[in-house]
């Protein structure tokens, strides 16, 4: 029983990345129809952006490290905002009127030249978060024994998902996003100006794909320029479970995987934890083709 | 016709350089791609001793000329660069590094009946086809497992788990590993199984591994899932010493678990270039730094260096017949001091002797050589 909880916690930590990383897929899909495929890339440069400001800021020792990684969480929300827009403008906008399949190679080449950009920056070897930052100490709760980083990881991937989701559904700008999702045309004539709503969704989904690379750097300490390719696949494959085009659905997505797989590795074997998380997505699109919460089917990519 | 005239072409050729008196060697290594590093050591090494054989009067007073060749880590690149060396007419090659890239060209070289002493490819089945030209001063994978075997028992462990990422390296490794120690009757294997390479996260595993209560864990991959394993060992609260494959010799290791984990963590492993301990290997190393300012990477290009010194003892005694230097190699040649220790080979052309040592992380995260 103890091992299945123990087992438990090391899925949750990992869900809480998979559905950070799920959301920015599950928010474009809502608007655009569009899979953008350059996501698991924007996660992983997040990744090493945030590793440039540690090792850059927090290591010359101006700020104490707790409040160094707070402001450099920020600081890359912001930045991988950034690139998002950057990216949205260069490769998807001018292709918004051409047909879909433009759209989806443009990603597939967007996604190629980042992960070789970050490769030719950063080099292709593991590159490692400096370790002084990083807690190492463990709580122990009624026998079992987890380390503090997996709770903050999931502390932090849980408070940016609470965040989103009332940005979302409490402010004017959140109605427009879902305005925007419901009926491109009717959101147009409500006056709703979609631009500024798709310039704002790829800056949202990056932001929290980006803190998500942060936080993975400083929950494993090492990261590697072609990451991107596997959780970017974990992430998506999480969306549809959840539904995609659904927030809630991707978060719940994100976290059943993690669990799954940390289920199916600890009991079944390790070797098939992928399998296992594919079967679980298998499983699921049998069940309810539309995944767990969403309303519609994904009828094209 | 035209292959007579090519025959003609090679002959003279090859009569032509013997007026000259030099004979050719050549030297295929990765000089580009992913070992790049490891290339450009061997030739380092292996120009450095060329240069300083000449110099002494080359071989019987023939020069030695190297022809280099790169084989870009890659199968299809080597199976070019070993056609070039053999139009080229070397007496014999050197290289290479990787064992599928070894594979690829052994054919080439066995057809052309050209004398071949690989550097760095340690599968087994290259010295299982029966080439009599095949020779290599890199230890087998076998070897290894075996090391590992006795290591374990010495250290007297009852409990051993064995962990590998299902690579055909580490499946050897581990296969070979855990059937030696099955031998022995005195060990249980608590745990055999594969992890999922290229991850991150291993606390699913080590949950389970330390369900099992092993003493030891034998992890057989490659250094970046080694480094994982430790830290998150370490995070959980657990420690158990590990033991690790010479794919774990990379300082890159300590820097993934961080000091504190890596700290006690064994690891077998050919020596490092810097531990060599024969008088012949450190004034090599000091000859090497004072020309490079540097030493080899690792053992690789050592061994290189040692492949080049047995090729040029085989001329020295029965002269550029490849056949009979493959003889000579095969049977009469015992003992012969290289760089990295006394150099045999057996009748499928591997080297005789255990290079293999056991290597411990310090507190400061040095790789220390063990005694024996």
């Amino acid at each position: 029983m103890l091992e299945l909880i123990q087992q438990l916690t090391n899925g949750l930590a990992v869900g809480g990345i998979y559905a950070l990383i799920a959301l920015g897929y599950t928010m474009v899909y809502g608007v655009l129809k569009l899979i953008n495929f350059a996501h698991g890339e924007l996660f992983t440069l997040g990744s090493y952006l945030g590793m440039s400001l540690l090792v850059s800021f927090a290591l010359a020792g101006r700020l104490s490290p707790p409040l160094a990684v707070l402001v450099i969480i920020v600081l890359i929300i912001g930045l991988s905002a950034l690139s998002g827009f950057l990216l949205e403008r260069v490769a998807y906008r001018p292709l918004r009127q051409s047909n879909r399949l433009a759209a989806v190679v443009s990603a597939l080449g967007a996604s190629i030249f980042l992960q070789n950009a970050i490769m030719l920056i950063y080099g292709p070897n593991y590159q490692v978060y400096p370790s002084q930052i990083r807690l190492t100490i463990a709580v122990s709760l009624w026998g079992l024994n987890i380390p503090m980083m997996r709770i903050l990881l999931f502390a932090a991937s849980v408070m940016l998902m609470i965040a989103l989701y009332l940005f979302i559904n409490k402010t004017k700008t959140g109605t427009s996003i879902r305005a925007v999702a419901t009926d491109q045309g009717a959101a147009k004539l409500m006056g709703i100006d979609v631009n500024r709503v798709i310039s704002l969704v790829f800056m949202i989904g990056p932001g929290l794909g980006g803190a998500a690379g942060m936080l993975l750097g400083l929950y494993y300490g090492q990261i590697r320029y072609d990451m991107g390719t596997l959780y970017g696949l974990k992430a998506f494959t999480a969306a549809i479970i959840g539904g995609i085009g659904n927030i809630p659905g991707a978060m719940l997505g994100g976290i059943l995987l993690g669990v799954a797989e940390a289920i199916g590795a600890a009991y079944i074997s390790p070797a098939w934890k992928d399998a296992f998380a594919f079967l679980v997505l298998i499983i699921i699109l049998i069940f309810r083709p539309t995944g767990l919460l969403g309303e519609r089917a994904a009828d094209k990519i | 016709m035209k292959k007579l005239f090519f025959f003609c072409l090679a002959l003279l050729m090859g009569s032509l350089s013997a007026q000259a008196a030099e004979i050719k060697i050549g030297l295929m290594a990765p000089l580009t791609g992913a070992y790049a590093s490891e290339g450009e050591d061997m030739r380092r090494v292996v120009e450095f001793m060329a240069e300083e054989l000449n110099k002494a009067g080359g071989i019987n007073g023939a020069q030695i000329r190297l022809v280099i060749q790169d084989d870009g880590s890659d199968a299809r690149t080597a199976a070019l660069a070993a056609q070039r060396l053999v139009t080229d007419g070397v007496a014999a090659v050197i290289g290479t590094y990787g064992s599928a890239v070894t594979e690829a060209s052994q054919n080439i070289y066995n057809r052309n009946g050209i004398l071949q002493v690989a550097t760095g490819s340690t599968a087994i089945r290259l010295s299982e086809k029966s080439f009599k030209l095949f020779f290599r001063t890199c230890p087998r994978d076998d070897e290894q497992g075996l090391v590992a075997v006795n290591t374990l028992l010495r250290m007297g462990y009852k409990d051993v788990a064995i962990l590998h990422d299902n690579t055909a390296y580490a499946v050897g490794l581990a296969e070979e590993t855990r059937d030696g120690l099955l031998k022995d009757g005195k060990t249980n294997l608590v745990f055999y199984d594969a992890l999922q390479p290229n991850e991150r996260d291993y606390n699913a595993i080590l949950t389970r591994l330390r369900g099992t209560n092993p003493e030891v864990i034998f992890y057989t991959g490659y250094y970046p899932e080694a480094g994982m394993l430790l830290r998150q060992m370490r995070e959980m609260g657990w420690q158990i010493p590990m033991l690790g494959g010479d794919a774990q010799n990379n300082t890159d290791l300590v820097k993934i678990a961080g000091v504190e984990a890596a700290s006690g963590f064994y690891f077998v492993s050919p020596p490092m270039p810097d531990d060599l301990d024969s008088q012949s290997a450190k004034n090599f190393m000091k000859a090497y730094q004072a020309k490079y300012n540097a030493t080899p990477r690792s053992i690789w290009s050592v061994i290189a260096g040692d492949a080049f010194s047995v090729i040029v003892e085989a001329l020295r005694v029965t002269g550029a017949d490849a056949q009979k230097m493959g003889a000579y190699l095969r049977d009469n040649l015992k003992d012969f001091d290289g760089l990295t220790g006394k150099i045999s080979f057996n009748a499928k052309g591997d080297r005789v002797g255990d290079l293999y040592r056991l290597y411990r992380v310090d507190d400061k995260g040095n790789f220390v050589l063990q005694p024996k």
